[in-house]
């Protein structure tokens, strides 16, 4: 199927990503009217003659939108580093080691990784209230453990099954220890699989929603998604500052996007793809 | 020991000698120990609150009545509270006993309190927690509520219950007739007494017959259905379309490939909002869009309408993992090597033909599982519903995620959402079964080959 490229296919890729880039161009177009200019009449041309950066100043300005990067981010990386770690052992054993039950543990794994967050949160929420952790850092990454150590495990133990097994039986020839093999020959090599299971695992807590609207309640602790969602007023929906909220997180997705989109593809298709 | 040969393992390894029998089962032990981390991280924060929500499903559990904010199979009697109105009751009574204000009645009603005092101390184990909290109280310090809430059995609790409710039901009355120089005092502190009694709330599977017999959950059940089977089929179609079409080299495949990322890798609830913007009545230029193609009579419509809203909310799912789909069918797509279809094409089979007898076999348990992840993730789709519409107009949106959650978190009843967050699991649970069936043991199947 390997052919080459015709005009109208050139033609079709245009509009393709013309289409799904769209509501991005038109809120990019948006962000930066005047306020006047999202009303009425002129809200359906998209470029304006007065472009402003005031949509932008507004929303550091009136909203506390660094604070929820912020707290976005220490959420994020700490769930990040530590789940990837636990998971990057557990993931060795199976994918790596000879052990009963390792079927049974990956079976539990996928179907943890399947359960419905709302499942969990009843439970989780009270235990959080009584003990004092809602509204603080350790509120979200207690219950982002719940979807993020079996996504890491699940995309990990596909990558270390790629690492062939001769090295590792070099190593144990020349009397390595199984920590020392673990560390100085699997290791290095499974280096871009951590480092893309991370990436993974990063854009799921970054983008997380129903444990971080129900428990961070606090504007001090909100995250980036309720933060902006909770923009919304009771009565006016400030759309030229949520425009620009909107690029503001999209852009450095963006650059994480361009930047890693081999990797990201090679771990959303792993696990999920037999070769 | 089992003394199978492991794939690509030097056969010395397998000769049973006594040290290659002790680094085998040192081995062993070292892998347990790797995976016992994960393995009590997933039991304690993932299995133990599915487990959880299930008990809780058995209680009338609502987080803004002090009587009901935790699960109680007995009758108890919370010490604290009750420790914090009898002794204010009495000396109440007695000031107004000396104030000579309906004496004689007020004389009877502290007899008889004090005789429900003295039967709630005939309990040695009570007695001990009275004491505790009634030293505390007097120190001005905390009570712990483990210590605060004691069992008391079930004859003597109905029996005191009754007897306090009347208490406060003559209380009341009284303070009508009489004028107390601190009436309402009275009347709140006998009544408080009157919540220091707690009854169980346990009530068995009444939440899920309820539920089950109600219509909104029905409703809610069905509109997630309908949702999850419309989207999926398209996202599917379509997704497949387009990885047929990029399965090929051309220029700026990185560009396509990083513009398709875009979508799933920004937030659900930020996509949300993006097109409750596009979609807007007044303002939104999709909705003015659908207008001038005719999908709506008028621009309004599409958020205030029943099918309007279930139509943009599938759109907006459908643009947002579409492309996720089409990266997973492409992946498999690019493990089916290109001489298949060149020997197809020499034996005269035309390219729907190579399509069907090729491509579709050969992708089945891409395609499934591909299907597995979607199926799952728009089932139990919240972010999207909830910022976009919130369920509305009229619930006609409204999933059965979101409906949990309101009941939940809008109207603290956590027994009633424990019960409909334990059915989203249980569906959740039916429909991976029965993909799994499909997909046998693949998934799961040791891929080192």
């Amino acid at each position: 199927m390997k052919k080459k490229a015709g005009v109208p296919f050139y033609i079709f890729l245009v509009v393709f990503v013309f289409v799904v880039m769209f509501p991005f161009l038109w809120v990019l177009a948006s962000s930066i009217k005047p306020a006047t200019e999202l009303f009425g009449d002129k809200a359906f041309t998209p470029f304006t003659d007065h472009p402003t950066f005031k949509n932008y100043v507004s929303v550091f300005a009136n909203h506390p939108f660094l604070r929820y990067m912020w707290n976005s981010f220490v959420v994020a990386f700490i769930t990040t580093v530590y789940t990837v770690f636990v998971a990057s052992l557990a993931s060795y054993a199976i994918a790596r080691l000879d052990f009963k039950g390792k079927t049974v543990i990956l079976g539990l794994v996928l179907s943890v990784s399947m359960f419905p967050q709302i499942a969990t949160i009843s439970p989780i929420y009270i235990f959080l209230k009584n003990v004092g952790l809602t509204n603080s850092y350790m509120g979200l990454i207690i219950p982002y453990t719940t979807f993020a150590l079996p996504l890491s495990i699940w995309i990990l133990v596909t990558f270390f099954r790629k690492i062939p097994f001769d090295l590792e039986e070099a190593a144990k020839m020349d009397g390595a220890s199984l920590m020392q093999t673990y560390w100085k020959v699997i290791m290095p090599l499974a280096v871009p699989g951590i480092f893309t299971t991370a990436i993974l695992v990063f854009i799921a807590c970054w983008n997380e929603f129903l444990f971080a609207l129900t428990i961070n309640t606090e504007e001090k602790f909100k995250t980036v998604p309720v933060g902006i969602a909770m923009f919304q007023g009771q009565f006016t929906v400030p759309w030229g500052e949520i425009s620009a909220a909107t690029i503001i997180v999209t852009i450095p997705l963006v650059i994480l996007v361009l930047l890693f989109q081999r990797r990201i593809i090679s771990g959303l298709t792993s696990g999920a793809v037999k070769e | 020991m089992k003394s199978d040969i492991q794939p690509g393992r030097d056969p010395i390894h397998s000769v049973k000698t006594n040290t290659s029998k002790r680094k085998k089962r040192s081995d062993k032990l070292a892998a347990y120990l790797l995976v016992l981390p994960a393995l009590i991280l997933i039991l304690v924060i993932a299995i133990w609150p599915v487990l959880q929500s299930f008990y809780f499903s058995l209680f009338d559990l609502r987080l803004n009545d002090p009587t009901k904010s935790s699960t109680h199979i007995n009758y108890s009697l919370d010490l604290d509270r009750y420790l914090n109105n009898y002794p204010f009751l009495i000396g109440t009574i007695d000031s107004e006993i000396r104030s000579g204000n309906a004496p004689d009645q007020l004389q009877k009603i502290k007899e008889r309190l004090q005789q429900v005092d003295r039967e709630i101390q005939q309990d040695p184990t009570v007695k001990k927690s009275y004491n505790a909290v009634n030293e505390k109280l007097i120190n001005f310090q905390q009570v712990p509520s483990d210590l605060s809430i004691v069992d008391v059995d079930r004859d003597t609790a109905k029996k005191l219950m009754k007897e306090v409710t009347a208490i406060a039901n003559e209380v009341s009355a009284l303070t009508k007739e009489t004028t107390f120089k601190q009436g309402n005092k009275l009347k709140g502190l006998a009544s408080g007494l009157d919540d220091s009694f707690i009854e169980p709330n346990y009530i068995g599977f009444k939440h899920y017959t309820e539920n089950l017999s109600g219509n909104r959950m029905w409703k809610a059940i069905s509109n997630t259905v309908i949702f999850t089977v419309i989207s999926v089929f398209i996202e599917l179609a379509i997704g497949l379309a387009i990885a047929l079409l990029i399965n090929k080299a051309f220029f700026g495949r990185g560009l396509v490939r990083a513009s398709i990322l875009i979508p799933w890798a920004i937030p659900t609830a930020v996509s949300a909002l993006m097109w409750k913007y596009l979609y807007d009545g007044q303002n939104g230029v999709v909705a003015k869009l659908f207008e001038k193609v005719g999908l709506v009579d008028h621009m309004t419509n599409l958020l205030t309408t029943e099918t309007g809203s279930f139509f943009s909310v599938i759109f907006a799912d459908v643009w947002k993992t579409t492309p996720y789909m089409a990266l997973l069918l492409l992946a498999g797509l690019q493990t089916i090597p290109a001489s298949m279809y060149e020997a197809a094409a020499i034996d005269g089979a035309g390219k729907w033909k190579q399509f069907l007898t090729i491509t579709l076999p050969l992708l089945k348990s891409s395609i499934l599982v591909a299907l597995l992840f979607r199926t799952l993730d728009a089932f139990r789709v919240f972010d999207l519903i909830f910022v976009l519409t919130g369920g509305g107009p009229a619930n006609s949106t409204e999933t059965i995620s979101v409906l949990a959650y309101k009941v939940m978190f809008s109207q603290t009843n956590f027994g009633e959402g424990s019960a409909l967050s334990v059915i989203v699991f249980i569906c959740v649970a039916i429909i991976s079964m029965i993909y799994i069936k499909f997909l046998g043991k693949d998934l799961l199947q040791d891929g080192a080959k």
